[in-house]
This record gives C-alpha cells, structure tokens and sequence, in this order.
C-alpha cells in the first residue's frame, strides 16, 4: 500500500524534468570528439558550473537522505558535517591543492599519484577507487528503487533500470559536460524541491521559535540538555550531553580534519569537475564557489529532519503511539511488528524523514516537483560515480596497465564502454545490496578503512618533498590496517560485536557509532603519517627537477591574472571561512 | 568552437524552471479554491506561489543566457595556462589527437 499518491500534474513535472534531462546529452552529443572533451570537458567550462557541480556531484542519496535522518537524530549539531566538516577542507583543496592537481598534466587523481610518486601507488589508488564509485552508485540506486516502491508503490526493477538508463543515456552523449550541465541542473532541482518543504515546515511548527519549543522537549525525553537538537556546539564538552555521543576533540580532528580533509581533498568524484575548469584560477575558484551555497545547505537537508521529528506530535490521534517521533516511523522487523532497542524503545527508520515530510506537507504539484528533486539527487550520485568511473578506469587502469599507445578514439570508445560497464556494474551492485544487506555493511567498512588514512599520503606527498613513493604505499596500506585493528577492537556503547567493530575483542567502548568512526579515522591518519614518514627517510628520494609541479615548495606560486577580491582565490576564501565562523557562533 | 562552447547551461536551467512554474503556477489557480488540498500545506496555496517563484527563476536564467554571447563554455586555449596545460599533455603524448585544425 502505498503512502502517496500522485496525479496528472506531479507525473508532468517529472515527465518535463526527464526531457530537459535527456535534451541536454542530445545537445552536446556532436561535442565529444577528442578524450579530453569526454572526459574532462575539453577543460572549457567557467567556475560557477564547475562550482555548482562540484556540489552537486555530492548530493547524492546520502546527502539529502542522510542528512535529513541526522538531523532527525542529532539536531543542528549534524551542521558540523558543513561547517566543521566540508567548508574548510573545500577552502584548503582550493588554494592550496588544485595548483598540484590542475597544474600538474594529471588527468585524474589517481595520475596525480602516478606522477608524484609511484605506479603502484596510483594503481592501488584507482582499483579501491574504481571499485568504491561502482559500489556507492548501486547502493544509491538500490535506496532509490526501494523508497520509491515504498512512497509510491513503484516497482522496484523498474525505477532501478529506468534510472539506470536515462543515466547511461545523457552520459554516454556527452560525456563528463553532459554530467556536469545535468549536475547543474540537479542542484537547482534540489534547491527548489526542498526550501518550499523548510518554509511550509517551519511554519506548520510555529517557526523557529516553535521548533526549539518542541525539540527542547523532545531532547528531555532523551535524556538530554534543553538546547541539545538546536545548540550546534554546548554540549560538546562531554558525550553524554549532546545527540551525537561524541566529545569536541573527536569530532573536530576525525570529522574536520581527517575524514572531511580526505574526503573533499582526494576524491576523484569531486576533484575531477574542478579539473573541468578553464583556467588554472577557475579550477582553483572551483571548490570556493561550492562553499558558499554549501555553507547555508545545513538549511536545506538537516531542518526537514529536525521539523519531521516534532511535526503532528501535539496532534493527539497519532500522539499517544508517536511521543517524540514526529512522522517519522518505526523500523520494523520480519514479523512486522516495531523494532525495539535494548532499552526497549522503538528504533526508528530514520531515512524516512525527509521523504515523510515531502508526503505529508505537499499537496499535489509541489508534490511532483519534491519527489522530482528526490529522484534528482539519486541519480546525480550516480551520474557522478559514473563518469569518475569511466576516467579512473580508462586513464588509470587500462590505459596504464592493459593497453598503452593506442590512439586517442580508441580511450574515448574506451571510455563509452566504462560508461556502459560502469552502469551495468552499479546495477548488479544493486541487486545485490537487496539480496544481501550484511555486505553492502562490510564492503562500505572496507572502503571506510581504505580512504580513512588519504589525507595523510597527499598532504604529505604535496608538501613534503622528501616523500617517496614507497613511503606513501606503505603508509596507505598500514593506515587501511590500523582502521581495521582499530575498528575490530573497538565498539560503540549498545552495539553487538561484529560489522559494528569488536571482532578482535572489545579493548574500548566509544558512546556512539560516529565516535568510534572518528577515532578509527584518526587512528588511521596518525599510522600513515608516522609509516610514510619513516620509509620516506629510509627510502632513495626523487630528484627535485623531477618534482616540479608536483610538490608545494618546487612550484612556482600561482599568479592570479583577475583582478577583483571575488575572483582572486585567496580574498574570496577568508569571506567563506568569516561566515562560516559566524555561523558557527549563531548556532553556537 | 569545440568542448562545450555550444551550449550555455542558463538556457536548459532557464527553460525547464520556467515550464516547471508555468505548470504549478497554473495548477494553483485552478485549484485556489480547494482549503482541502492545502491544508495539509498549512493553508499556504503552495502550488501558486513557488510555481510564481519558479517562472522568475527561469526567466532571469535565459535573459542572463541570451545577453552574455558565445555561451558560458571557452576552451582551454583561450588561456595562457590553459594552452600551457594543453601543451604539456599533448608533449607527454597524452592526448593524441588534437582538435580539428591544430
């Protein structure tokens, strides 16, 4: 049965959407003609589309999804994913970054590797890599097929492959601009669906005065400070008084620091619409000018979750069952009956939050254009896994390692075929994820280990000149292993040894899940550091003629040809990081 | 022109936003009357005034599209670095075949 139903006008927002969509790739299907236009976009594009993209390429399923369930769980405290979290590691990838990855002939990230250091750094790089975008596309669409069944009764099969296949089309007509225009549109799509379902929310709980009236109680209930769901950083002095269970420590070095660091600064997926750029100060601008509506998304994903949380909970009829869980339902077991957890409350199936407050707060019309927007995000996850795909696999695997020298028409059909293999691949990856949850849970681990220590080796490669590719190999692969020993020895208070962590034995118990994913990060991050460190020394350096462009202190500094403060990298990244801090202090 | 230079972005962005609010727009003022539909919007005739919104939106996109001329893509070659970018690649045999002409 299902929970919504749609009319003639919602199925026309979305049939005009798909058109715009698919006219988009056939527009710029006769521009694909060298690799460079298919995979990189002929390096011709203009900072505000690169930018847009660069967001957008992120706003997949778990953005929206995600952060809307977070925000149900944790308040206004799941901000520090943004302000914390993205916002900083944008701004130094922008500087201090792109003159390495745009500058140097790399082509992709893995390639920057290649050159930096080693093959068999870039190797490992592009496979974990490759593999990683195939995994998340599938589980996003797999999410996407199972929601839509859920809201609206659609067949499962059916949303996965139609998805599936419009994606396939607009990428494979026009290569990565076709991604990127789709991604810019999919970013206004998403703008527009979800800042009427705030304004209609926040004024259906009496603004927000009225939504930190509610939560106040719903935070007593839990057990919490009054302010926990709408005071982003008071309770951070000790797990036990904020909704996250973590303290200021962990959050700032494991989110902002290394997860967020490795993550905006390393993934190909984002990196690769910068690369797109026209310019060297365009590539730079790039990830600067996705910071500013980055900066005020927190708005957009994660107060749908905190309004879905207290919405209808003074409404009576639902009120005696639903105290405290807002619209958002329970999760239910096999049998059908709610989930309970250990202390016996009901667990709730908090990824429907924002869905549930599409369903109930917009009537017909707005409806369609909310559950377009929806749709857009899922595939603009998976448009964007796709064509980092495609490059990574051609330029770095199989230009590399199966067939070098071959002409340039022969990496574009190459990269055509990634294109249709990549598609193919997400889909079984899929179906698979609905046959066996448990290891789409283990495979998600293994890639959390695998990126977790990042950061280390790239910082380290472009700022420290000593660095050898030994020592960034090693260091990988040692980090990728102390996020597992880690992992396996820890576990979050309330968890059962196993896919959560403490399958070595429990030496540690963290007050939460994202408390031990933090310091597992952590734990990485310092083990490559410390690994790559000492095999570098003990390892034969580079000569430094062979390091220029690549490395910060062998680098001319880059000269901005533009003149004023917003188009100057530098002027325009401290006004980002200044209202970025006021943010903090209003939420504060 | 080669790349992308064919097609400005504002004009796919400005088409869709201003057919997209046209439908709501209108949706909502055949509907205006029905307090049924809207009241779970909280009285708001939501259809209308996003749709209103919408058409705005769309039609500021393709009025910034059709007075900028050339589209909002150039190749890399029109800049220094650029063609320094290109060069490099094309010297490293990267990029085997140049564009029609080079």
């Amino acid at each position: 049965m299902p929970i919504a139903q749609l009319t003639s006008v919602d199925y026309a927002v979305m049939a005009v959407y798909f058109a715009v969509v698919l006219g988009i790739g056939w527009a710029l299907r006769r521009m694909m003609r060298t690799s460079t236009d298919f995979f990189l976009s002929g390096r011709s594009l203009p900072p505000w589309v690169t930018g847009l993209a660069f967001l957008s390429a992120n706003l997949g399923a778990q953005e929206v999804i995600g952060m809307g369930a977070s925000g149900a769980k944790y308040g206004i405290a799941t901000s520090h994913f943004y302000w914390v979290g993205a916002i900083p590691a944008m701004v130094f990838v922008g500087l201090f970054m792109m003159p390495f990855y745009y500058g140097s002939r790399a082509r992709s990230v893995p390639e920057y590797l290649k050159l930096r250091f080693d093959e068999k750094t870039r190797t490992l790089n592009a496979v974990s890599f490759a593999a990683m975008t195939v995994f998340s596309s599938g589980v996003s669409m797999y999410a996407m097929g199972k929601l839509l069944n859920l809201l609206l009764g659609w067949d499962f099969d059916t949303s996965v492959l139609a998805a599936a296949g419009v994606v396939l089309a607009y990428v494979l007509l026009g290569g990565l601009t076709s991604a990127i225009y789709n991604e810019v549109l999919q970013f206004f799509m998403i703008v527009f669906g979800f800042a009427p379902l705030v304004w209609i929310g926040l004024r259906s709980v009496g603004g927000w005065d009225g939504l930190t009236a509610r939560l106040t109680e719903a935070a007593a209930a839990r057990g919490l400070p009054a302010g926990a769901y709408t005071h982003a950083w008071q309770g951070l002095g000790s797990p036990a008084t904020n909704p996250i269970g973590v303290e200021w420590f962990g959050l700032v070095m494991g989110l902002g620091f290394v997860l967020s660091f490795g993550y905006w600064c390393t993934d190909f997926l984002v990196v690769q619409r910068a690369m797109a750029a026209d310019s060297m100060t365009a590539a730079r601008r790039t990830p600067l000018i996705a910071a500013v509506p980055k900066m005020f998304f927190p708005f957009l994903v994660i107060l749908p979750g905190m309004i879905a949380l207290v919405l209808g909970a003074d409404a009576g009829a639902d009120g005696a069952a639903g105290a405290g869980q807002g619209i958002i339902p329970p999760k239910f077991d096999a049998g059908g009956a709610p989930l309970l957890d250990a202390g016996g409350r009901v667990v709730l199936d908090y990824d429907l939050a924002t869905p549930m407050m599409l369903v109930r707060l917009f009537p017909s019309g707005m409806l369609g254009l909310g559950l377009t927007a929806l749709i857009a995000s899922f595939m603009s996850g998976m448009a964007g896994n796709v064509t980092a795909f495609n490059t990574v696999w051609t330029y770095d695997i199989y230009q590399a390692h199966i067939r070098r020298g071959a002409s340039d028409a022969h990496y574009l059909w190459m990269g055509r075929a990634a294109t249709v293999g990549g598609i193919l691949l997400s889909v079984a990856a899929a179906y698979v994820a609905s046959a066996f949850n448990n290891i789409m849970d283990f495979l998600q681990l293994v890639f959390a280990f695998v990126n977790a220590p990042l950061f280390a080796t790239f910082a380290l490669g472009m700022f420290w000149r000593r660095t050898t590719g030994h020592g960034a190999f090693w260091g990988l692969v040692s980090g990728t292993l102390a996020a597992a020993l880690h992992h396996g020895l820890t576990l979050a208070v309330g968890a059962v040894p196993g896919v959560k962590g403490g399958y070595f034995g429990v030496l540690h118990r963290y007050p939460s899940e994202l408390a031990q994913t933090f310091w597992t990060a952590i734990a990485a991050f310092l083990t490559c550091l410390a690994v790559t460190t000492l095999v570098s020394l003990a390892t034969r350096p580079r000569a430094e003629a062979e390091l220029a462009g690549l490395v910060y202190s062998l680098t001319p500094r880059p000269r901005d040809e533009v003149r004023s403060w917003a188009q100057r990298p530098a002027a325009f990244a401290a006004v980002v990081l200044a209202l970025t801090l006021a943010l903090n202090f209003v939420f504060f | 022109m080669s790349g992308a230079a064919g097609l400005d972005v504002r004009y796919p962005i400005g088409g869709l936003f201003v057919v997209l609010g046209l439908i709501l727009a209108g949706y909502g003022v055949a509907t205006g009357n029905d307090a049924g539909l809207y009241a779970r919007s909280s009285g708001v005739n939501v259809n209308l005034w996003w749709g209103a919104v919408m058409l705005a939106f769309g039609l500021v996109m393709a009025f910034l599209a059709a007075r900028s001329q050339g589209g909002t893509a150039h190749p890399a070659e029109s800049t220094p670095e650029g063609r320094a970018t290109e060069a490099r690649e094309h010297d490293a045999g990267l990029e085997r075949e140049g564009r029609g002409g080079r």
